[in-house]
């Protein structure tokens, strides 16, 4: 299908403070979130609007882009559908997070007193309310423009919001969702430089030039959909209960030991003997080889990020 | 020349994954492929290794 290259703009409008807008976008059109005035945090929800069981996995982009996904990155769903749900095809800014949880009222009534405040999760669940989702269906946020960071001792820290007024991100719908951005409500945090601002909504038809800014993503048989699982229904009450007729179906169970035989030559000992010593591999030849070949074939062979230790 | 036996102890997951990188020609057995790792991993990591590889 061709499209051209103009954009036409299907939807704009702008988002207050203290409020979200639930958007429902089809694949191939394009949702850009824009300063208006700057150094505006904007949180995010995102589900496949066909099933809403499938939606967006902080743990999963994370796992793939890091703490801080930019353009040409993608809004993975969670496992085990594990989907590109939505491509970040622009970002001026290069600020984003999904280290952080979205802000709650739990948050600001305990470190504040503020027992009724502005705050991203009551946000997104109103905001998603016109879609019938319920506040047990908001999920961990995609933190646009939230500029944080880890310090040496290796906590998370918020650092100050650098984004301009013009500033935007606009992100691809590669399925049909249901996208949730929202103003975030944390006005007394260092996320928004103390100042809720709106932001500017704007829902394009994605055109060939959009399409093009976008790897193609892995297409695997892990990618499962709710046919291949076993229990297809959604849970419709509140209680759990055991299912008698239960049994465990557990994936290449027994997990099953046997011992490989490799014959070393005299250097080659020497090699391992070298590395157990060095305290990192192994505390027996057998612990650092198996180190050694699965770090080396991973270093080698494997797909993705390696997320090796630094040296 | 002297060889030495290593036991590694593998579960059938792991070796599948050694199988199938020696379909893929990257070796011609089990054991060949992880003294090849051991070599490689060890001329990156140790001196005595990395000199080896020296004319």
């Amino acid at each position: 299908m061709t499209k051209s290259l103009e954009r036409k703009t299907v939807h704009e409008l702008t988002i207050e403070p203290g409020t979200g807008k639930a958007l429902d976008l089809r694949r191939g059109q394009v949702l850009r979130i824009e300063q208006t005035s700057g150094r505006q945090c904007a949180d995010f929800n995102c589900f496949n609007l066909h099933d809403y069981k499938e939606f967006f996995h902080t743990g999963r982009t994370r796992h793939l882009h890091g703490l801080h996904p930019g353009k040409g990155d993608f809004l993975w769903s969670a496992p085990p559908r594990e989907r590109p749900m939505m491509a970040i095809i622009e970002d001026t800014v290069g600020t984003n997070d999904v280290l952080y949880p979205r802000c709650s009222g739990f948050l600001f009534e305990h470190h504040y007193g503020l027992a009724v405040h502005t705050n991203c999760h009551d946000i997104q669940a109103e905001a998603q309310r016109e879609f019938g989702l319920t506040p047990d269906d908001v999920h961990d946020s995609f933190n646009f423009f939230m500029h944080t960071g880890i310090d040496t001792e290796g906590r998370p820290f918020i650092a100050k919001n650098t984004a301009k007024r013009g500033d935007y991100v606009e992100l691809l719908a590669l399925m049909d969702v249901l996208a949730i951005p929202n103003v975030c409500g944390a006005d007394v945090m260092m996320t928004s430089d103390f100042e809720l601002k709106p932001l500017k909504l704007t829902i394009f038809e994605g055109t060939d030039q959009d399409w093009s800014r976008v790897s193609e993503p892995p297409r695997l048989k892990n990618q499962r959909s709710p046919s291949q699982f076993k229990v297809k229904n959604i849970k419709a009450d509140r209680e759990l209960y055991r299912d008698a007729s239960y049994r465990p179906e557990f994936t290449n169970v027994p997990i099953q030991i046997s011992e490989l035989e490799v014959k070393v030559t005299g250097e080659e000992l020497e090699w391992i003997e070298q590395l157990k010593a060095s305290g990192k591999y192994g505390e027996s030849d057998a612990e650092v080889l198996r180190y050694v070949f699965f770090t080396w074939w991973i270093g080698k062979f494997m797909h993705g990020p390696k997320h090796a230790a630094p040296a | 020349m002297t060889e030495t036996t290593v036991r590694l102890r593998l579960n059938q997951q792991q070796l599948e994954l050694i199988d199938n990188s020696i379909k893929a020609g990257e070796s011609g057995s089990r054991e060949e492929l992880i003294r090849r790792a051991l070599r490689e991993f060890s001329a990156a990591h140790l001196p005595s290794a990395a000199d080896r590889k020296k004319p």
